[in-house]
């Protein structure tokens, strides 16, 4: 018998999350979890506050072949052999960690465009999701507040898709366009366009319809991902 | 990393409505996340892979029963990785060789410099609140959520018997749950 304590069912529901409890027992919690939408919530709750484990994990990217086996099984992607096809090439694109901290070099140095201006400013590595040594792109914004995108490496983007930019300062607030971009070029934006910037300061590069996401948030695939980090520079 | 800007809730509720496209970015978005924790699940990345594939099509066939009303379409989507590699698990009698110093390390609790900007940031508690706990009720609960062992096999890990470990876990829960609701 299950408790209706309250406390103690949602401990039993958290032992039932993490798959501690005996088959028999762990029917019992699965039925109630079915027919009772508290009992579910709960469930959903415990597992939200286990992400934060799941989170310290080292993310794996899965091998190539399993998107076309998914794809196969559910009988799926009948037209998509483009989006294979970059995504085929992204997972070719492997960069050491040399090339990381290359990068960093690169995005931590003082730059031309920079020498005039005072010290403080910020920089965001951009890197596809989930993959801890590819970077993409690299943000920088000096202390004037202007920004400039540098492309790391130069992608092909199908004729009816666009590359969008944006960036997320509070998640109350959503994340926010900052235009399109055109792969492997630079990109320019004066203070007034990005607003005040902070440490931690989401960027992010989707992969919208051409022309850009017909909706105020991104709608795409993130191509790459990165916060800001305060540069000091001398 | 987690992407505050992906909108788990709606690209599940796209899936719902067929759309491949959404199941694409979410298969982009989650796919790496998740496949590390079927990994320290299932201690094999062949096993991870197809419980990652198993999950993925359960994601895609059952979207419609999503309701964003009961919770977050993130911890929906880990709720359906974890029973898949849980199930694997029962079916193969949980005979993982457990590479006990990653276990160690992942139980050891010192929080790195990013991941205290983390908690900062996201304001987030479980941490936090696990730390509070003393470790013999730390550990049998990190132990089940990383490694997914039975009551049984955490006691015979860690030499202690049943009926303690199953107590120790039960009120390790229920601190844990009443640091959550602060």
């Amino acid at each position: 018998m299950i408790s209706t304590d309250p406390a103690e069912r949602r401990a039993l529901i958290g032992e039932y999350v993490l798959g501690l409890l005996e088959q028999e027992q762990a029917a019992e919690v699965a039925e109630l979890i079915e027919r009772d939408p508290q009992a579910a919530a709960m469930a959903l709750q415990w597992q939200q506050h286990f992400l934060e484990l799941s989170d310290r994990l080292e993310p794996s990217t899965p091998s190539p072949g399993l998107w076309p086996r998914l794809q196969h099984t559910l009988n799926l992607g009948q037209r998509t052999s483009a989006w294979q096809a970059w995504w085929s090439s992204l997972s070719a694109w492997r960069l050491t960690s040399a090339a990381l901290a290359m990068a960093l070099l690169i995005a931590l140095l003082p730059m031309p465009w920079q020498s005039d201006t005072p010290p403080a400013s910020y920089t965001a590595v951009l890197q596809p999701p989930g993959e801890a040594a590819a970077p993409g792109w690299v943000v920088h914004i000096d202390a004037a507040g202007t920004l400039l995108l540098e492309p790391l490496r130069e992608d092909q983007v199908a004729a009816d898709r666009s590359v969008q930019f944006w960036t997320l300062v509070d998640p109350q607030d959503g994340p926010r366009s900052l235009g399109l971009v055109e792969p492997g070029e630079r990109l320019t934006l004066t203070a007034e366009q990005i607003g005040a910037v902070r440490a931690g300061q989401l960027f992010e590069l989707t992969l919208e319809p051409s022309g850009g996401s017909p909706l105020n948030r991104p709608t795409g695939e993130v191509l790459y991902i990165g916060r800001a980090v305060m540069a000091a520079l001398d | 990393m987690s992407d505050p800007m992906f909108d788990y809730d709606r690209t599940l509720e796209a899936c719902a409505g067929h759309d491949e496209r959404a199941f694409q970015a979410l298969y982009r978005q989650e796919s790496a996340q998740m496949l590390g924790l079927a990994i320290s699940l299932l201690g094999q990345r062949d096993a991870a892979e197809d419980c990652l594939h198993d999950a993925f099509v359960q994601i895609w066939r059952n979207a419609g029963r999503f309701q964003r009303s009961l919770g977050s379409g993130r911890a929906w989507i880990y709720s359906i990785l974890r029973y898949r590699a849980l199930n694997q698990l029962r079916q193969r009698g949980r005979t993982v060789a457990l590479a006990d110093d990653i276990a160690e390390h992942l139980i050891d609790d010192s929080p790195s410099a990013a991941q205290q900007h983390e908690q900062q940031s996201d304001k987030r508690h479980l941490r936090a609140c696990l730390q509070k706990l003393e470790r013999p009720r730390r550990h049998p609960v990190l132990l089940a959520f990383y490694r997914g062992l039975t009551h049984e096999q955490i006691a015979e890990r860690l030499t202690t018997p049943l009926g303690t470990i199953k107590g120790r876990i039960r009120s390790g829960l229920r601190a844990l749950q009443e640091c959550l609701q602060r």
